[in-house]
């Protein structure tokens, strides 16, 4: 096996040395035969990984000349590590892309000094669904809609300042008059889900409801929890009772400071491709992606994985990241202000 | 209950839910051997083939590759001193001590019986405990988390040995490392060097090799010698006598693997203690282990292996009753769970228990099933360890640093071998207790984030908790223990106040100087961070550099050998207690020790710049060519079968198996062609 490897290289290496034979290459000539690797910046086991494999699995026969997909963990600083990496180091080529945190692209502009990237310059591939995260209370914290969390306070727990449960805290005290009090420093989002259940904390945010429907139906068919408020750019279709943030927000300057928050929340998960790769193989892949996203067979998979599929297309995750970029500096220093 | 339990067992014994059973535990046996990859690699690689399965046969299948990859670990880990997982590097001290003394048949089995016992024992006590196991995990909250890590910590006065001010020390600078990277409130980077690698903080995997590993293989590298001189025993009387050896010691293993059940249930506090914990706790408990632990004694094989095997049992409880997953692999397992429509939470404890229990069942005979197959083989085993150094030296190198470089996949992995691989030589070759900077690492980060937490929650009322309280004062009471001791053994003796004498320099007090140095700076440069991310390095930082500096006087002007032979006050001499193994160079001048030690980490160097300028597959070749030529002439018709073997199967396993992403090489940016070939 490793031998057909070398051989395949030294072809590779005369192929080179033939001038003219690499420029007219199709996109096709380009994918036959070879692996295309998908990056995903988290470990094994989480939402953006499970997705990631199970795309991986389908999207191959979507591209033309039909690479074989090989998923890869690259885990490490949030995604940050994969992003930086795809930024500065991966291959130009389009053999490689990679699954990021749908805030990484906006790290940059919240002075995260480990955010070494331009984010608009990456090819921005789509997404497999949009994210609806939620802000939600135990019952016996007896708070049920705005009024009640703007009048008392909330203890909700934390997982460190650049996280979503931290940031629309933060940003919904600020920008809505709520008076959460965040109890910061738990290892990950189950853990403050715990700590709610035995009391320690009362509630928490950034609670994606897909995430609330897999894991913790009990807690809701149980009447445990109550949802109180929607970071999204429009209502889910089952939660059409829960206020969305923007439209309780009262003035120009809050609705400003909760679009930047909820934006990550349209980025879903999203898949990029390093920059400077060649305008032809960008369009396929993002064409091959929609296309994976109505393929029956994947779109049975992802139905048994539990996998909810409302895809957006590489070029609409492009201009989210632009129009993000155009904030106002005065609302972006106002959420720095409120999220540190 | 009765009844959900053997329907449950019904429900794994049918056919193809136990062939998937027991290839799992096939895997996840192989897996463990190798260092490093462990059953969660084995886990995550097989995650994707379990999506079509039934739950069951699914779960019995993961479970299977997860329980027993703690079973084979241990074979690394007699026969090397190269801790399979982390939850093996108790075993090394004993365990390898014991192989040293030709006895590593009987360390294997013994390892095995107590792991088989150990693993059934934790099942049972699962199986008992689920009808209340909600009530007591939601018992405990951040404060009782926080004081069980401190009682953790106080552990450390144990495993010190006579010299506790170094073991605090050590504690002390595996809590400052465990705090590299974001702090938990995510405001500041701590000590970061300005790199990505160091945000999430040091990885274990590493550490945990340098410190074991690397120094076992550098003292073999250095007596040029096999591990073992000679079999004490034939293979079937080892095996047997490893057997009756865990069966005298039932007792001890029950409450071991208790230790590791309940420990494991604790979320965070993970596989990578659950054995120096039980080791402790063995080293406190069992007669005349203070004097025996260190130099091969059976017991300090059998406390840690009953206790690791038992600890799977224990992660299953916050997974499955809560969906927090208590290890990585448990992460990976509730992967499994919620893409298999399952949803942890109290209907896994009702509706659901038949799949709950028929978990249990699957952790049982995966433990029965996969101490079996090591059981048979562990006689064979021990003659690896009669082999000369050459041949086995290269390949454990070369498969101990792909091990190391699963902790981020990241060059830095491999620095980070390397200095904990210097660090640990040198602690062992002084005589600094190492298992405290592990316990210390791994709490360290623990403590700091549940104290805030605590405090924030509760404010200083989180103190006033029975359980806290309980835990506290135990904590105390360890810590205090050699220090009371000390003073009243001299008051006995008769001796009015602590002897000193005038001070003495030796050449191995640069070592402690150098602590000192890079503790204080650690403390000088955490002085900069923002409020919240400096107090709790800086309230640690500072206790250090003064247990450091406390440490360094007491080597100055007390030391043990010269306060007797200048006969200054008392001259009691105590017997020296040090848990760890000790190196004997059989009359190796200190020249030679330090001449071929340097020559070891000189061919490690040598390995890091080959895999900078070729790649990491191309390097395991060429690296075992030139080591076995030119540290002992191997002939080739050895030399060529080794390194082809060795490269074949590590481009297998971790090339197409396992995917791993290889670093760019200078070969790789020069021919970008080459790019195709694995690792370049």
């Amino acid at each position: 096996m490793s031998l057909l490897k070398y051989m395949k290289s030294v072809a590779a290496v005369a192929a080179i040395a033939l001038p003219g034979a690499v420029s007219a290459q199709s996109v096709e000539e380009f994918y036959s035969g070879k692996t295309l690797e998908l990056y995903i910046g988290y470990s094994v086991g989480g939402g953006y990984d499970t997705y990631a494999r199970v795309i991986a699995s389908h999207m191959g026969k979507h591209i033309p000349g039909n690479p074989t997909i090989v998923a890869t963990n690259m885990p490490g600083a949030g995604s940050l590590r994969l992003a930086n990496w795809l930024y500065e180091a991966a291959p130009r080529d389009g053999s490689v892309i990679g699954t990021i945190a749908r805030a990484a692209p906006f790290e940059p502009l919240l002075q995260n000094e480990a955010a070494t990237f331009d984010a608009a310059k990456f090819n921005y591939i789509g997404n497999a669904n949009t994210e609806y995260s939620l802000c939600a209370a135990m019952s016996d914290a007896d708070i049920s809609n705005i009024d009640d969390l703007r009048a008392k306070e909330l203890l909700v727990g934390g997982t460190g300042a650049a996280s979503d449960p931290n940031k629309q805290a933060n940003v919904a005290n600020t920008a809505l008059g709520t008076k959460m009090k965040i109890i910061d420093g738990y290892p990950g989002g189950n853990d403050i889900v715990l700590a709610m259940e035995r009391g320690e904390v009362m509630g928490r945010c950034g609670w994606s409801w897909s995430t609330i429907k897999a894991t913790k139906a009990d807690l809701l068919e149980s009447g445990k929890i109550k949802l109180l408020l929607q970071f999204a750019a429009k209502s889910h279709p089952e939660l059409t009772e829960v206020p969305l943030v923007t439209d309780i927000a009262e003035t120009d300057e809050a609705k400003g400071m909760l679009n930047f928050i909820i934006a990550p929340q349209e980025m879903g998960r999203p898949y990029v491709a390093p920059p400077g790769v060649p305008q032809d193989r960008v369009d396929a892949l993002r064409k091959a992606f929609m296309d994976t996203m109505q393929d029956p067979e994947f779109l049975k998979a992802a139905a048994e994985a539990g996998l909810e599929i409302t895809p957006s297309d590489g070029e609409q995750l492009q201009q989210i990241v632009e129009s993000v970029y155009a904030t106002d500096p005065a609302v972006i220093a106002k959420v720095i202000e409120a999220t540190n | 209950m009765i009844e959900s339990l053997a329907d449950a067992l019904f429900l794994v014994l049918q056919f193809e839910r136990l062939i998937y059973l027991a290839a799992g535990v096939m895997l996840g046996l192989m897996l463990g051997i190798l260092p490093g990859v462990g059953g969660v690699a084995g886990m995550a690689l097989l995650l994707p083939f379990t999506f079509g399965m039934d739950p069951i046969a699914a779960f019995a299948f993961m479970l299977g590759l997860s329980s027993v990859a703690a079973t084979s670990d241990t074979i690394p880990a007699v026969l090397f001193g190269v801790p399979g997982t982390q939850a093996s590097q108790a075993t090394v001290i004993d365990g390898h001590a014991m192989a040293r003394k030709g006895e590593a048949g009987r360390a294997l089995a013994a390892a095995y019986v107590s792991s088989v016992i150990g693993g059934l024992f934790g099942a049972f006590l699962l199986a008992l405990t689920i009808p209340i196991l909600r009530p007591v995990m939601l018992y405990i909250g951040s404060p009782e988390l926080l004081a069980c890590s401190i009682f953790g910590i106080s552990m450390v006065a144990v495993l010190a040995g006579s010299s506790p001010l170094r073991g605090l020390g050590v504690a002390g600078f595996g809590i400052l490392l465990s705090m590299i990277g974001s702090d938990p409130q995510g405001g500041d980077l701590r000590w970061t060097l300005g790199t990505t690698y160091l945000y999430d903080g040091l990885p274990l995997l590493p550490i945990a090799l340098g410190l074991f590993a690397l120094p076992e293989l550098c003292d073999l590298a250095i007596r040029r010698v096999a591990i073992a001189s000679k079999t004490r025993h034939e293979v079937r009387e080892g095996m047997l006598r490893g057997a009756q050896d865990a069966l005298r010691n039932w007792w001890l293993i029950l409450r071991c693997s208790g230790i590791g059940a309940a420990l494991g249930a604790m979320p965070g506090l993970g596989s990578s203690i659950i054995d120096w914990f039980a080791y402790g706790f063995a080293a406190r408990n069992v007669k005349g282990a203070r004097e025996s632990f260190g130099t091969g004694d059976v017991r300090g094989v059998i406390a840690p292996e009953s206790a690791n095997n038992a600890a799977t049992s224990g992660a299953l409880v916050p997974t499955i009753a809560f969906g927090v997953p208590g290890s990585a692999s448990m992460a990976i397992l509730l992967g499994a769970f919620l893409i298999h429509g399952l949803q942890p939470g109290p209907a896994m404890l009702t509706t659901n228990l038949s799949i709950t229990y028929s978990m249990v069942w699957s952790v049982a005979i995966a433990n029965i099933l996969g101490a079996g197959v090591c059981f048979a083989m562990s006689g064979q085993m021990a003659k690896i360890a009669t082999l000369r150094y050459t041949l086995i030296m290269p390949m454990i190198l070369s498969i101990v640093y792909l091990g190391a470089f699963q902790g981020n996949r990241d060059w830095g992995d491999l620095f980070a071998l390397l200095a904990f691989g210097v660090l640990g030589w040198v602690m062992k070759s002084l005589r600094w207790p190492r298992p405290p900077l592990i316990l210390g690492f791994v709490l360290g980060a623990i403590i700091e984030r549940y104290l805030f937490i605590s405090i924030a929650r509760y404010s200083y009322e989180w103190l006033l908790r029975p359980a806290v309280l309980v835990l506290l004062l135990a904590a105390v009471v360890m810590v205090l223990r050699p220090f009371i001791g000390e003073i009243i053994e001299r008051r006995r003796s008769g001796a009015q106040g602590l002897p000193f004498h005038a001070p003495t320099f030796h050449l191995t007090d640069i070592f402690t100087g150098l602590l000192v140095v890079a503790v204080g700076w650690m403390v000088f440069e955490a002085a900069g961070f923002s409020d919240k991310a400096r107090l709790a390095p800086l309230s640690v930082g500072i206790a250090t550099f003064a247990v450091l500096v406390l440490s360094l006087l007491n080597q100055v002007l007390r030391r043990p050998g010269r306060a007797a032979a200048v006969g200054v006050a008392g001259g009691a001499v105590r017997k020296e207690v040090h848990l760890d193994l000790v190196e004997d160079y059989q009359g190796l001048s200190v020249g030679t020790v330090v001449l071929r030690g340097s020559i070891f980490f000189g061919w490690m160097l040598a390995f890091m710049a080959l895999m900078a300028l070729i790649g990491l597959i191309p390097t395991v070749f060429l690296f075992i060519v030139a080591y076995m030529r030119l540290e002992n002439r191997e002939p080739w018709k050895l030399v060529l079968p080794i390194a082809l073997g060795t490269t074949t199967f590590i481009y297998v396993v971790f090339d197409v198996f396992l995917t791993i992403p290889w670093p760019s090489t200078v070969l790789g940016t020069l021919v970008p062609a080459l790019k195709s070939l694995p690792s370049i």
